[in-house]
């Protein structure tokens, strides 16, 4: 029975992560139709501001983490995105593609391909024991983090102006602007809301793993790739299952599997994403984003 | 008010508008019509900047409007309402009619027209916080038109207001943008039905395969010889 609960702790902590990630990917992807896979290196960089602010208050490292981001990723959107507005949903593929290679290889370049190390809020790796059950304080903040930050994304597209633009904007981007919601500001905030969620992830990512490098954007981005397919492109609802469906596969799959066949694990999740692509390709909540834009 | 001189759409390198002349002055009606496939969309999508022209001039209040945004259109005071409506399906009828007034910033007198657009179509009113995707084809052309409203547009472009309704609907919406002319709202409106708009449009202009063919007020149209020939395009017919 432990052994159980612990694994669904484990399962929607891990979740919860991919969801996040996710959600930054389809915040973009539901009124661009881009596929940001430089995403990842929005955590990479965040995580390297953490290790560059080492020394501040654990609260002030954090702060300056998220404006960080947030500020590269609305650079990322003038500078790369903005003059290939309207390019086709490949190009645009092509080009996230290229800007993550870059900013991966430009880290690469300044700071080594050495792993970091950060102590960032190290108290979060102690553990509650209720029970037998040892329940690490980190797995909680993350999933409570998660469902705060959803309620609080929920709350910002239902009852405020710019939420209800964005909606409006992710299911007829033409159409928004013909009734005056203007183009930039609606995709500035998506890029700074996705920037924001990128650098909790890297929060999360350094408290658990206390390392960065500059390579640890990308599999978190891949995985994040395949919940953003098997939940629905441009549902962001889709996002967060699909995400919390990639958490408790993983795991479940870290648990049952015999030993040997363990290293096998992210390929059943790969798999999986096949069969979603062969099977049910909108997903399992088909975003209005599905749709082709004419 | 609107003046559009010459101008030029192009689909890939196909021509959808072949050099187009045509004014509409303050408080008229104007209507285009013409046949599928003549351009009347490129017309008007073009004036509310949703396609870019390729040549000729557009002037909007005797300022040139071309290349402009869509979204600063509408802050000049040009409104579409688009063929096919386009309402947001997944936002609330309420949501779609606010979502008209996001360039204001007046918030009372945004209430106020909300209030006004709902009078004009209580059958929205019992509706209010439906998704707009549940309306029937009649209600969503009024959600599309009450939206373009919440903008206070002084040119108001409609696009096949009659297409895919009952007639009965067609006549309400009719009734409302009759109605708008005397608020003060100037109205250019495409449309295939021939009679809708000799019936109501105070000018006719004639569109077929991307040029203007035919103009006039709704009576000269009316009594014209040649009107069918020009409207179907069995003849080119003088302005």
């Amino acid at each position: 029975m432990t052994f159980i609960l612990q694994n669904i702790i484990d399962a929607l902590s891990l979740g919860s992560l991919y969801a996040l990630i996710a959600l930054g990917i389809g915040l973009i992807f539901g009124i661009m139709r881009l596929m940001n896979f430089a995403h990842g290196e929005l955590m990479m960089l965040g995580a390297y501001a953490l290790f560059f602010t080492v020394g501040q208050p654990q609260a002030v490292m954090a702060l300056i983490a998220i404006m960080f981001v947030v500020a590269i990723a609305i650079i990322m959107e003038r500078v790369a995105f903005r003059p290939l507005r309207g390019a086709n949903p490949a190009t645009l593929l092509i080009a996230s593609f290229a800007l993550a290679y870059f900013i991966q290889h430009l880290v690469l370049l300044i700071f080594g391909a050495r792993p970091k190390s950060v102590n960032f809020f190290f108290e979060l790796s102690e553990f509650f024991v209720v029970g037998g059950l040892r329940i690490p304080k980190l797995q909680v903040a993350t999933i409570v983090l998660t469902v705060l930050l959803l309620v609080g994304l929920v709350l910002f597209f239902r009852r405020s102006s710019i939420g209800m633009q964005m909606r409006a904007a992710a299911e007829d981007f033409e159409m928004a602007r013909l009734v005056g919601v203007r183009a930039n500001t609606v995709i500035a905030i998506a890029f700074s809301l996705s920037g924001a969620l990128a650098a909790v992830v890297s929060l999360l990512y350094v408290i658990q793993t206390g390392t960065l490098s500059p390579g640890m954007g990308i599999s978190l981005v891949l995985v994040a790739f395949v919940a953003t397919v098997i939940g629905g492109m441009g549902s962001l609802v889709g996002a967060a299952v699909g995400g919390m469906i990639v958490g408790v596969l993983t795991v479940a799959l870290q648990a049952v599997l015999p030993i040997e066949l363990r290293p096998y694990r992210d390929a059943a999740v790969f798999a999986l994403l096949i069969g979603f692509l062969l099977v049910r390709p909108q997903g399992l909540l088909k975003g209005r984003a599905a749709k082709e834009r004419v | 008010m609107l003046a559009l001189d010459d101008v030029k759409v192009s689909y890939s390198n196909i021509l959808a508008l072949r050099g187009v002349s045509l004014h509409v002055e303050t408080r008229e009606i104007v209507a285009v019509i013409g046949p599928n496939g003549a351009g009347k969309s490129s017309l008007l999508n073009s004036i509310a900047g949703a396609v870019q022209i390729v040549g000729g001039a557009i002037r909007f209040e005797d300022s040139p409007i071309a290349g402009k945004s869509p979204e600063d259109l509408v802050r000049l005071g040009v409104s579409l309402v688009p063929e096919g409506r386009r309402i947001f399906a997944g936002l609330s009828v309420w949501e779609n009619i606010r979502i008209g007034a996001v360039a204001r910033k007046d918030r009372a007198a945004i209430s106020q027209d909300i209030e006004r657009v709902l009078e004009t179509f209580p059958v929205l009113q019992e509706r209010l916080k439906q998704p707009a995707g549940k309306l029937s084809g009649g209600e969503q052309q009024m959600l599309a038109i009450s939206r373009a409203l919440l903008a206070r547009p002084r040119l108001l472009l409609i696009d096949e207001p009659s297409l895919g309704l009952a007639p009965l609907v067609v006549d309400e919406v009719y009734r409302a943008v009759g109605e708008l002319r005397e608020g003060g709202v100037t109205v250019l409106l495409v449309e295939q039905s021939a009679t809708r708009a000799l019936q109501f449009a105070d000018r006719i202009y004639v569109l077929n395969t991307g040029a203007i063919v035919m103009s006039g007020s709704s009576d000269e149209l009316r009594n014209a010889a040649d009107f069918e020939d020009a409207y179907f395009g069995y003849g080119t017919s003088s302005q």
